[in-house]
């Protein structure tokens, strides 16, 4: 689904991903830790090329990922993501900021795309907020509003870029259970995070990365039990 | 008293009616200026050199000299060369002042735009709209509400500036006061007036700007 080939990216003489590989298979859950600055969120973000690569090929659903507007728009629709300071619209509704793709981009009317956009808000259980503005909502309503709005594209793949990390503690386990949920409907899945628990329970693999490489991946049950890297080891120690 | 009401009861039909043109030259340097200004803001933002490049420059020139010398050129000074392009006062005035309100909105237009935090962009082009479909509906009309209130400083400075017109031989409300004293000689009555009907049209502006900011504003 997602195969990436020695992508390395500069930021100012700053080599932030010193070549990284990368498949993910179809329905899969990958989840990516690291400290900060490793470029888990550069290399995410490289994903649906709102950063571009310097080197390297990213080809996502067969498709290569390049810098050239009209393809690169088409392919955006296939690839929700889902920021850590949520960025809803917020001089649209709710249900304005679900819709604005949609009947943007694809061809379905207002009508149409209302409804598509209730079920998705049924699904985050924000089905009463439809009329109001973002700024009226908590911070774990705002993400489940960015989700419903990346998934109202009907994507293949979703990204997640430290989701939970602007939350109020008591309110990321709201929206981890709409992930938790979205992995259970066989979703591509790339999540950066700090959340373990997340990781642990839902990922089919998790990746550690430091300094611009992966480090070491594996199951959940392999990096969180017997990490063998030095680094891995030590960075998950920190955690306890 | 009663001999001031009188007077100014004989001489203010003759202000509203310069007072209605100062109105009608500020509504169209507002409209004018607004277009042209968006248009000049979004070309100084453009990833385009050649546009950012152009915009810059005319920015530059209007912001950096006299909208009096401004109104001198194209009245006097370009007819003179080109005798084709002679026009009447009124029109010279509206693009005078059309111009030079649109360089300052440029930079207005341009400032709003490039406080929209950068992760509206990336919203919109994550989802798939085009950098110019995220424009126009995601960044536009927040930076809209953030250019009201400068934008009605603009409009307030534009109708007191509009009074330079009368240098043109433009019977405005400050040259149709002029012109009453040349006959009466009653400086402190006329330009009394003059001031309190100014002050009404400008009050009247930020009235109406401040009801657009209200309404355009319910979301924050």
């Amino acid at each position: 689904m997602i195969s990436c080939k020695n992508v390395v990216k500069t930021f100012n003489h700053l080599e932030v991903l010193k070549g990284i590989d990368l498949d993910v298979a179809s329905g899969e859950v990958v989840v990516i830790i690291g400290p900060s600055g490793s470029g888990k969120s550069t290399f995410l973000r490289c994903m649906n090329c709102l950063e571009v690569a310097d080197s390297g090929t990213i080809t996502v659903n067969g498709k290569t990922v390049e810098s050239k507007e009209s393809s690169l728009n088409k392919l955006r629709q296939d690839i929700g993501m889902v920021f850590q300071q949520f960025n809803l619209f917020p001089h649209r509704t709710v249900i304005g900021n679900i819709m604005e793709a949609p009947v943007l981009l694809k061809k379905v009317t207002k009508d149409q795309a209302k409804e598509k956009g209730m079920e998705l808000l049924k699904k985050v259980g924000l089905e009463d907020k439809v009329d109001e503005f973002p700024n009226r909502l908590s911070g774990g309503q705002k993400q489940r509003v960015a989700i419903a709005r990346a998934l109202a594209m009907e994507p293949k793949i979703m990204l997640f870029d430290e989701p939970t990390s602007a939350l109020d503690p008591e309110l990321v386990g709201e929206v981890l259970a709409v992930m938790k949920q979205l992995a259970k409907e066989g979703m591509t899945m790339v999540v950066v995070t700090h959340e373990m628990g997340f990781a642990k329970e839902v990922a089919d693999r998790v990746i550690f990365m430091d300094g611009g490489y992966i480090v070491e991946q594996g199951s959940p049950e392999e990096i969180f039990g017997q990490p063998k890297h030095e680094r891995t080891k030590e960075f998950l120690g920190h955690l306890k | 008293m009663n001999e001031f009401l009188s007077f100014a009861l004989t001489y203010l039909p003759y202000l509203l009616q310069g007072a209605l043109v100062t109105v009608e030259i500020a509504v169209i340097g507002v409209i004018f200026g607004s277009i042209l200004g968006l248009l000049v803001g979004l070309g100084r933002v453009s990833k385009n050199p050649l546009l950012s490049q152009l915009s810059k420059f005319f920015i530059w020139v209007i912001r950096g000299t006299p909208l009096l010398l401004q109104l001198f050129v194209i009245h006097f000074a370009i007819p003179s060369v080109f005798s084709s392009l002679t026009m009447p006062p009124f029109v010279s005035a509206c693009i005078a002042l059309s111009i030079n309100a649109a360089a300052y909105i440029a930079e207005i237009a341009r400032g709003a735009i490039q406080s929209i935090d950068k992760g509206q962009m990336e919203a919109a082009r994550s989802l798939g709209l085009s950098s110019s479909q995220s424009m126009r509906r995601v960044i536009i009309p927040q930076a809209f509400r953030r250019m009201l209130p400068p934008l009605g400083n603009e409009f307030i400075a534009l109708i007191k500036e509009s009074s330079l017109v009368s240098t043109i031989a433009l019977y405005d409300l400050l040259r149709t006061g002029q012109q009453i004293i040349s006959s009466t000689y009653r400086y402190m009555e006329i330009f009394f007036l003059v001031g309190l009907i100014y002050l009404l049209l400008t009050t009247v502006m930020s009235f109406i700007i401040g009801k657009i900011e209200k309404k355009v504003g319910a979301y924050e």
